[in-house]
């Protein structure tokens, strides 16, 4: 092992306190590993001292999953290979091998040269793979392409012992709700799995589990506490010939929700919901900061805005569709003088700049209120349902929204009935009321059979959510499944519960 | 009243190679886009457009550009901007114009078409020269304003422009017929729309040669351009500079020993 591979922490290691959840913690040391052996290496001689391992990849993660308890952190950014784009003659497609700590958008260049497409689409693409594996990321197109864990074929993992394990798909399946794995080493973990049932819709609130259940998809969106994820094997397909997006603005809101309906039949890769608060945030902070000059001018008679992309053989065949599409926009109160359209990738960055400088706008107004109120933060919900209550929840949110007078946003992935709700206090009064006012969502969501976190993970912010979702019996079977592979909790505590 | 706005279809990245056998730009297997600042006088054509045809002046824009057969694409997506019709001028016979050639052409197309008023950017971003459009006024013998940043006010007769000058602004009077040149501040360009891009898929551009434009062979191409492109070279990279690492009290001080030594500080 290298001498330096572990090092105490200083202050030039400040950032690694803290992730995009701006939640600050503790640690003693950190280590920034090259290879699985150093992870190894590390993690024995952690545990030896009885600490704890927080892992980071690019901590662009929002519910704290990357900040330290104390102890050690274990940051893979530095572990970030890319192997070579390979042909899987079984299936057709390619596959490609890499590292934990490579970014999405260093795998997209790794891509790029080819005719060859990975679909998983964070809004952050400066996100580590072996994040978005930890927690199952999804983005915009999820609504077609399924999230980050329908792609992964196959990965490696560091028990918390040192001992490693190799997942393949279709290789090991739990019976039942009984799993039973050998590690390389020769040791047998076996037991049972939560006996749960997950929401019928898009989550990523704790251990993913299913009758006869592939046991790779149990590391997928474990949050970092089964084990440390040292290689990822990704499936990649051709990429579409043609793509074409269209971002469409209507009157109301009611217009909104009745176009997305119309376009759930339509062949849509992702459809996608902002409201008259989302595009009035933008109109005011484009006059305000130079860094939001660059986003599209948005007339005043835009209300809300609905964005959808297809993608498809040839040109033609999009075309018609989105014709249809403008056919059912048009009876709602669209124009197609008033509706974006791009079909190239240039005439794209407008569409993408608007759709990513609602949070970004977010986060800037809660920094700057941080200045004169340090502990508010920005409450975003991240809570999807079922198809047939999504005009349910939006009533809720608007209804909430306008009763406590709290300044919010509400966008994101409406296609799979899953809202981002962001709230902006601008005091710690209404950071109270905003918070209160998120868990009584959650509380009614959970009721309707959603999911409290369908995106962005549980990590140690959402934990309550995990209580409200399974209860006590189901976070016991979770602890319990936990301690099957990390019985002294040294990986990542605080994460999940 | 009818509009024109002239555009050039350039490289659309900033990685450009010189052919180092004819000092010209490779344009062969390179994205390529409208000159940025062009889209500002497009929208600026269309809001004249828009504004006049409101005041009761139905009026029209037509793009022209000068360029190769491909240069048609970037006359289609100015019509998804809100352009009503294009001009493709494309002739072997012009390969190898300069900026004086150039507008001579573009001239040439003007005074066959006679709009009231002809809005281009103030330069492109290739070769920065920012010639064109005061040139297309010289050769047009229309007036001419440079660096525009506001139409204050526009009629049948005149506008009133807000001139941008190293000093500040500078207001004036043009006499239509007339040429601008316009500056980033001027406006935000639009986002194409469905509309427009359908209108553009349609349209049909036309295309005129020397011979359509009355546009002698002496006076085009090599033969008319007094200026010659001697050699293009690239510049060597600049090295990378000095770089510290460390505790940031030491870091700190060992730069402003450097900058003292340097007697910056």
């Amino acid at each position: 092992m290298p001498e330096n591979l572990i090092q105490n922490i200083t202050n030039n290691h400040t950032d690694y306190l803290s992730d995009e959840s701006r939640r600050f913690g503790t640690a003693r040391s950190i280590s920034f590993p090259k290879s699985e052996a150093e992870v190894i290496q590390v993690i024995k001689d952690i545990r030896s001292q009885g600490e704890t391992i927080t892992t980071q990849g690019a901590r662009t993660g929002i519910v704290a999953g990357a900040v330290p308890f104390g102890g050690h952190i274990l940051n893979l950014s530095q572990m970030n290979a890319i192997g070579e784009i390979t042909p899987d003659e079984a299936s057709g497609e390619h596959r490609i091998t890499v590292e934990p700590g490579a970014t999405l958008d260093e795998i997209r260049a790794k891509i790029a040269p080819t005719s060859l497409f990975f679909p998983p689409d964070p809004t952050e693409t400066t996100a580590t793979i072996g994040g978005m594996t930890a927690c199952n990321a999804s983005g915009a197109k999820t609504y077609f392409y399924g999230s980050t864990r329908n792609w992964i074929t196959s990965l490696r993992a560091v028990l918390a012992d040192g001992d490693t394990l190799t997942l393949k798909r279709g290789e090991n399946f739990a019976q039942g709700r009984h799993f039973s794995l050998t590690t390389e080493q020769g040791q047998t973990i076996a037991g049972p799995l939560p006996s749960y049932e997950q929401p019928k819709v898009k989550t990523a609130a704790g251990y993913y589990v299913a009758d006869n259940m592939d046991i790779i998809d149990l590391f997928i969106g474990m949050e970092g506490t089964l084990g440390v994820i040292t290689e990822i094997e990704l499936r990649l397909i051709p990429r579409p010939k043609s793509i074409q997006a269209l971002t469409v603005f209507l009157p109301n809101e009611d217009s909104a929700i009745k176009l997305v309906r119309a376009l759930r039949g339509e062949g849509s890769v992702a459809i996608e919901f902002f409201n008259s608060d989302a595009l009035d945030l933008l109109r005011h902070i484009k006059t305000e900061s130079s860094a939001f000059e660059n986003i599209p001018a948005l007339k005043d008679s835009f209300n809300t805005a609905i964005y959808t992309e297809f993608h498809g053989e040839s040109d033609d065949d999009l075309e018609a569709a989105v014709m249809r599409v403008m056919e059912a926009a048009t009876a709602l109160g669209g124009s197609d003088e008033d509706t974006w359209y791009a079909t190239t990738d240039r005439e794209m960055e407008p569409l993408k700049a608007f759709r990513h400088a609602i949070p970004e706008a977010v986060n800037l107004i809660i920094a700057e209120r941080k200045k004169t109120c340090p502990e508010i933060t920005k409450l975003g919900t991240d809570m999807a349902v079922l198809d047939d209550q999504l005009e349910t929840s939006l009533a809720m949110y608007d209804h909430g929204l306008q009763q406590s007078g709290l300044q919010s946003v509400i966008f994101g992935h409406i296609g799979n009935n899953h809202l981002h709700v962001n709230i902006l206090p601008r005091s710690m009064e209404e950071y109270e009321q905003g918070k209160a006012l998120y868990l009584s969502w959650a509380q009614l969501i959970v009721a309707l059979g959603g999911s409290a976190s369908a995106e962005h993970g549980i990590g140690k912010i959402k934990a309550p959510f995990l209580q409200l979702m399974y209860g006590d019996k189901g976070i016991a079977q979770m602890r319990a499944l936990r301690k099957l592979f990390d019985p002294k909790t040294t990986l990542n505590p605080g994460n999940l519960f | 009243m009818k509009i024109c706005c002239c555009i050039k279809q350039v490289p659309g990245t900033t990685e450009v190679k010189i052919n180092p056998e004819t000092n010209t730009l490779v344009r062969e297997g390179v994205e390529t886009q409208i000159n940025p600042f062009d889209l500002y006088a497009l929208e600026e054509a269309v809001r004249v457009k828009e504004r006049m045809t409101a005041a009761g002046d139905p009026s029209t824009v037509t793009v022209i550009s000068m360029g190769p057969p491909q240069a048609e694409d970037a006359l289609r997506e100015a019509i998804s901007l809100g352009a009503d019709d294009a001009i493709l001028l494309s002739d072997r016979a012009f390969a190898g114009s300069d900026t004086w050639c150039t507008s001579y052409v573009l001239a040439m197309a003007v005074k066959k078409l006679q709009p009231e008023l002809v809005i281009c950017g103030m330069q492109a971003i290739d070769g920065d020269t920012g010639q064109v459009g005061p040139g297309i006024a010289i050769h047009a013998n229309y007036a001419q304003a440079s660096y525009v940043a506001e139409i204050q006010e526009i009629d049948a007769k005149k506008l009133a422009a807000k001139r941008l000058i190293e000093e500040g602004y500078e207001f004036c009077e043009v006499k239509l017929p007339a040429v601008l040149t316009v500056v980033k501040e001027i406006n935000e360009p639009r986002t194409p729309s469905l509309r427009g891009k359908m209108a553009a898929k349609k349209a049909e551009i036309i295309k005129w040669g020397a011979a359509e434009i009355e546009a002698p062979a002496e006076k085009v191409g090599l033969l008319g351009s007094p200026t010659q492109v001697v050699k293009i070279m690239t510049p060597p990279c600049r090295e990378g500079g000095e770089k510290y690492e460390g505790e940031t009290s030491i870091i700190v001080e060992k730069l402003f020993d450097v900058l003292s030594c340097m007697e910056v500080v």
